[in-house]
């Protein structure tokens, strides 16, 4: 493809942008998804004392601030040379699993649900939680706003603030529970697992039983085999909140799995002439460009991704339903592990498998006796110079990376956030969509539907950036020819 | 009058911040017994109607990028006309017309009037604490603004267009 240099991405309200680039016969070279750069994150913090990272970088975003707190706060172990006693590690988890019961809830219900339960062909103005309801019923809308509500309080709860939260701290965690506090979150972590057993059963009677929408699912559109990344615990068991980083191969063989702190020796990012976006891809396979299998280093980081690196779930309610998605989508156990499932729209259904887990781990840790110990805080001693955090963000990996002075002012920040793994697997999707649907330069109706589930199912987080989207996500797609001149553009505002 | 007047935006930003930060100027303006809430929010759809449930009347400020008005510009509106603020809505969720009506319908009570300030930005993608100088500008006569609602000297909000002696163009 003949290099082109894009323009800058428009600024008008609102809109995401595709780039899709034709060959000389008018089909599809190549597609990607502009996201807007944000500018001087590293010189905004440098200066800082560290310990202020986790209440910048949680400011980075309004969408996953917790995720943000959280990695800063354990780059920040790692700076200062402590790690946090069992209970304040216990306590983070639990304030970290109820954010994940409310962060997938709301992108199943607002944003992946309704393609299925409304239907992937229904006008876009009707595949909302509006357009759920008035399927499914408007018991449905106030469980979604009950189970936000009540994890809300728990965010609150342990983190201090309902947005942004305080109570990281290195070594430990600022705020102990009391019994009565215990007993609350214990009857949220309860009524999250009813929730998402419930949300369960519906996505199998409304898709699963639906044969449209299986096949779909498994459809070659959204098929794509690549390397997949995510935490693993000791029994290579899903975990959010810490351990080891897994690579399994396409065939399913573990390639790689090495503690987040060496993440440069395996992770590289690749810079285009065309693009400010830079896609990370496995270092040691090499980028061979926007292409599947096991010899490309494109790798992909989602809740379909940490499925497919694990054994098996940590919690035995998931555990069935994990089961469940490997063997009704036709996956082989290999040496005791299911092969990977490479059909990328099961990633709405990893994800209200990693919401029951979320409740199930949730309940686990109320009801530890250690989470109600008073003393969450290890007082560190010392500075290191360099500090790496890492955690599962519900839309991929996340990855904080701190270096500072002898008194420990940052003077350089690197964040590797969870869409930006994804990068690559995303333009690979839309690009695979618009191959189908653009033949000869003539563009099907229905492309834009098909685009946008493509990349919907990664829930891209341009939230610090492009939060500005009136109503439906408005597309922008742009066809232009190699040479970089626009052909076409179809837009729904 | 329940009123809540929210400050919508990203504190580290640049212009993107105008929001938050001119309901800090407001809320060091009203008197210690006011019973109108400030408050600030960071995102847009179900997140920015959880601020807004259990109030009468609601006041957004905002920022806005038209690239039809000069930074510092002023553009008021309510939430049914078709030009809405940058982060209104949420690319994670939904538009805050349609939270606010799962609100309704889940039985939540829902301001019957929501006013929407928004201040034209000019760099919403740089991270600073900062405004630019002319977005700057645009906070003490906002906040002068709502002050004057608050006292109940201005009742039409609707006013879509800017118009000279209304809105303000700035730089």
């Amino acid at each position: 493809m003949k290099k082109v240099t894009i323009d800058p991405i428009s600024r008008l309200e609102g809109h995401g942008k595709i780039e899709i680039f034709l060959d000389d016969d008018g089909n599809v070279e190549n597609a990607y998804l502009q996201i807007p750069e944000l500018r001087g994150f590293e010189q905004f913090v440098v200066g800082r004392p560290a310990e202020d990272m986790p209440v910048i970088t949680n400011r980075i975003c309004g969408v996953c601030p917790e995720a943000h707190h959280m990695a800063a706060t354990k780059a920040l172990d790692d700076l200062f040379q402590v790690v946090p006693n069992s209970a304040a590690k216990k306590l983070r988890e639990l304030f970290y699993s109820s954010f994940f019961v409310t962060d997938h809830t709301t992108h199943f219900y607002a944003l992946g649900g309704p393609d299925f339960i409304v239907g992937p062909d229904a006008p876009a103005g009707e595949r909302n939680i509006l357009g759920v309801i008035r399927k499914v019923g408007v018991d449905i809308g106030k469980q979604v706003i009950a189970c936000r509500q009540r994890n809300h309080e728990v965010i609150k709860l342990l983190g201090g603030r309902g947005i942004h939260p305080a109570a990281g701290l290195p070594g430990g965690w600022s705020k102990a529970i009391n019994e009565e506090e215990r007993q609350g979150i214990e009857k949220t972590a309860r009524a999250n697992i009813e929730f998402a057993l419930f949300t369960l059963k519906a996505f199998d009677e409304i898709v699963l039983k639906n044969s449209v929408y299986l096949d779909l699912i498994t459809s070659d559109t959204y098929r794509h085999e690549t390397y997949y990344m995510g935490l693993v615990d000791n029994s290579n068991r899903v975990n959010f909140y810490d351990g080891m980083l897994r690579i399994v191969a396409p065939n399913g063989q573990e390639y790689v799995k090495y503690h987040p702190c060496d993440y440069r020796q395996h992770i590289a990012e690749i810079v285009m002439t065309w693009t400010y976006l830079k896609f990370p891809y496995l270092k040691n396979i090499g980028w061979k460009g926007f292409v599947d299998g096991a010899s490309s280093g494109v790798y992909c980081a989602t809740p379909l991704s940490r499925l497919n690196v694990a054994d098996s779930m940590a919690t035995p309610l998931a555990q069935e339903h994990f089961e469940k998605m490997y063997e009704t989508l036709g996956s082989k156990k290999v040496n005791g592990r299911y092969l990977p499932i490479h059909f990328r729209l099961a990633t709405h259904w990893a994800r209200l498998i990693e919401l029951l887990y979320a409740a199930e781990r949730m309940l686990e840790l109320a009801t530890d006796e250690e989470i109600t110990c008073p003393d969450v805080r290890v007082i560190p001693s010392g500075v290191k110079g360099e500090g790496i955090g890492c955690v599962e963000a519900p839309r991929g990996t996340l990855t904080h990376h701190y270096l500072t002075d002898e008194r420990g002012i940052v003077a350089k920040a690197n964040l590797i956030v969870g869409t930006t793994n994804n990068y690559a697997p995303i333009a690979m999707s839309i690009k695979k969509a618009a191959q189908k649907f653009i033949h000869n330069g003539i563009v099907d109706e229905g492309l834009l539907n098909k685009v946008e589930m493509a990349f919907r199912l990664y829930d891209p987080c341009f939230s610090c950036a492009t939060h500005n989207l009136p109503g439906k996500m408005p597309l922008h797609i742009a066809l232009k020819n190699n040479s970089g001149q626009l052909l076409q553009e179809i837009r729904r505002d | 009058m329940k009123l809540v007047v929210v400050g919508l935006g990203n504190p580290v930003m640049s212009d993107d911040s105008v929001g938050i930060k001119t309901v800090r100027e407001l809320a060091k303006k009203l008197p210690a017994n006011s019973e109108v809430i400030i408050k600030e929010a960071y995102a847009g759809g179900l997140r920015l109607m959880d601020e807004l449930i259990g109030y009468e009347q609601a006041i957004i400020v905002d920022s806005i990028v038209t690239d039809k008005y000069k930074p510092g510009t002023i553009i008021k509106s309510d939430l049914q006309t078709s030009f809405i603020s940058r982060n209104l809505s949420c690319s994670h969720d939904l538009d805050l017309i349609s939270a606010l009506e799962l609100a309704r319908i889940s039985g939540l009570k829902c301001p019957e009037k929501i006013s929407v300030w928004a201040i034209e930005a000019k760099d919403i993608w740089t991270f600073s604490e900062m405004l630019t100088a002319q977005v700057s500008q645009a906070v003490p006569l906002v906040v002068q603004e709502i002050e004057q609602v608050i006292d109940g000297l201005v009742g039409n909000l609707t006013n879509m267009e800017p118009v000279p002696g209304t809105n303000r163009r700035q730089g």
